[in-house]
């Protein structure tokens, strides 16, 4: 029994190491790749895939956060006499935690899916061992393409979604709640700072990151089988996401530390 | 050529290409390879037989570095490759040319895109019509001209090793390894595919490494044959020494001779079993 569960903690920290060294490796290939003139296609092609197609399903996603947050906040304010107000709340909250985060979750089940089962697949049929047969490293190949792309993708996707969350918010506050449209937009822009837009756009990159690197390592680790390549893609959702949610966290404690330390005045009001 | 480069070359046929130094390979504690030794001569080709599931494919999937062993050293040229990072290996596998036992083309790669991947990867300066060329010529030989655009998906089996095969060679590399070149052919093209090994072998002076079970193919183009059972060499020689091998197991396989247990296990499971085993024993939905 004791036994049984002590394997089981070895073989998870075991699994950390490698994902570890497997962050490692594309990085330091990432860094090399790119002064190789032979990367930047590959790069491209990953960004027509990854990026340009999520374009829509992103702007849906966007829309329909801004429009939720309108409907549900409205009622707090208006028996309060702040309906004017609604936009603070809706804009700082699309922009800075749930645009990027619902983006990115869009992102982890969009490309996170797609990219762990096509690796896992080359893995199951020796595409990967063909890829390092003929002397080419298949993480510069497969992996560092992805990661890039996805990396400098995400935080354009997510000012998409912003603008898309923007965009509802007010349509709903505006159209159907009838809130005068000059009050409304004054108010959210001189509460909304650059500061809460940029904090939102950076995460892109850490969230894009997280999604890209997690689902290749699934994909280069997953068993054999289709249903090896099945639970790959599962276990690859559940991990980006919690690791999106994570990093998130751990985004806010940094952020704030660093306003407090430049602004602290505006911190307190 | 000088004198000089001539002696060079003459010292080097005598020194292995490739050596195996009392490899040992283990997955879970399954012992597949125990504490193989093997040098591959330049030049020549070495036939790598033994039935199914002795090893064979991760024996030569290790001359390659593909697979790391668990015990034991493995030599390029008098230089160790078994500790080198996969970065380092990329360069030496470039000397390689590995067909898989399952081809292992991209299958969202057109054939053309295929053949021209190792060239791109190691090339700089190469024009269009210059891949065009090698392609047109590397699946002349293996009998497949006008398939460029077929995705493998389309392919049958016999043409997606054909294509396998000539991406294999596609950078015209000083050592090919085959992994069943003719399983899955017919005998007119396996035929072909072995005089094609010969071909590269007298013309370019390839070394070649060649897992079979055809007999007829291994004495047709082996210069040294060596048979694998349970993981260990047990005969290595030329053809004839194999011919008159005196192991009883290397007699056995040579002859495709099926041993009076095997039989006797067949026929239980035939009549005399149905009374043990009812149909509804086996149960299609359990692993
Ligand atoms: N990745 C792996 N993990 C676990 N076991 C493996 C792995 N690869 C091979 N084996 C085991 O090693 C043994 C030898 O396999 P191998 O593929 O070398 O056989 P083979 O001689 O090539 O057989 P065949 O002629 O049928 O291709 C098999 O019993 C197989 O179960
Ligand atoms: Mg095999």
């Amino acid at each position: 029994m004791l036994a049984g569960k002590w394997s089981h903690a070895e073989a998870m920290i075991r699994d950390i190491g490698r994902f570890a060294r497997f962050n490692w490796r594309v990085t330091s290939t990432s860094f090399l790749a790119c002064s190789h003139r032979s990367t930047y296609p590959l790069v491209w092609t990953q960004m027509n895939i990854i990026g340009v197609r999520s374009v829509p399903v992103i702007m849906v996603t966007g829309a329909f956060v801004g429009m939720t947050l309108a409907i549900q906040a409205y009622d707090q304010l208006a028996t309060m006499g702040f309906e004017e107000r609604l936009g603070v709340l809706i804009n700082i909250s699309v922009v800075k935690e749930l645009g990027p985060v619902l983006a990115a979750v869009m992102l982890a089940g969009r490309i996170g899916g797609a990219l762990t089962a096509e690796l896992g697949t080359m893995n199951v049929t020796e595409q990967i061992d063909a890829i390092r047969s003929m002397g080419t490293d298949p993480v510069r190949y497969l992996v560092v393409p992805r990661v890039l792309a996805c990396l400098l993708l995400t935080p354009l996707l997510i000012i998409y979604a912003d603008l898309m969350g923007v965009v509802g918010g007010a349509m709903v506050s505006l159209l159907h709640f009838g809130i005068n449209g000059r009050a409304y937009w004054d108010y959210s822009a001189n509460s909304v700072e650059l500061w809460d837009v940029a904090i939102g756009v950076i995460k892109g990159f850490f969230f894009g990151a997280a999604i890209a690197i997690v689902s290749c390592y699934k994909g280069f680790t997953c068993r054999e089988g289709s249903q090896g390549v099945g639970q790959a893609c599962t276990e690859a959702f559940v991990a980006s996401f919690t690791l999106i949610l994570a990093i998130d966290l751990a985004i806010a404690f940094v952020a704030k530390a660093v306003y407090l330390t430049f602004w602290p005045m505006r911190g307190l009001v | 050529m000088t004198e000089k480069q001539e002696i060079d070359r003459a010292a080097a046929a005598k020194k292995p290409v490739i050596e195996l130094k009392g490899i040992c390979k283990t997955f879970d504690r399954r012992v597949v390879l125990d504490d193989v030794s093997l040098a591959i001569e330049e030049g020549k080709t070495t036939v790598i037989i033994g039935p199914s599931g002795c090893g064979k494919t991760v024996l030569i999937k290790h001359l390659i570095c593909l697979l790391r062993p668990t015990a034991g050293e493995i030599y390029f040229r008098d230089q160790r490759i078994d500790h080198l990072s996969e970065r380092a290996l990329g360069a030496i596998r470039t000397h390689y040319g590995f067909l898989f036992q399952a081809g292992a083309l991209f299958d969202s790669q057109t054939v053309f895109q295929n053949i021209v991947f190792p060239i791109r990867q190691h090339r700089r300066e190469t024009d269009m019509s210059e891949l065009e060329q090698i392609v047109k010529a590397k699946l002349a030989m293996v009998g497949l001209d006008g398939f460029q655009n077929y995705y493998p998906a389309n392919l049958s089996g016999g043409q997606r090793k054909r294509v396998a095969l000539a991406r294999a060679i596609a950078m015209d590399p000083e050592i090919i390894l085959y992994d069943e070149p003719t399983t899955g052919l017919d005998p007119i093209r396996s035929g072909i595919i072995n005089e094609l090994v010969l071909k590269l072998q007298r013309e370019l002076s390839v070394t070649s490494v060649v897992v079979t079970h055809d007999m007829n193919s291994a004495y047709k183009i082996a210069d040294r044959i060596i048979m694998l059972h349970n993981g260990m060499i047990v005969a290595d020689g030329d053809a004839d020494t194999i011919r008159n091998h005196p192991h009883p197991t290397v007699q056995q396989f040579i002859h495709g001779e099926v041993s009076d247990e095997d039989l006797a296990v067949l026929r239980m499971s035939g009549k005399g079993a149905q009374s043990q085993f009812s149909p509804q024993d086996f149960d299609p939905r359990s692993p």
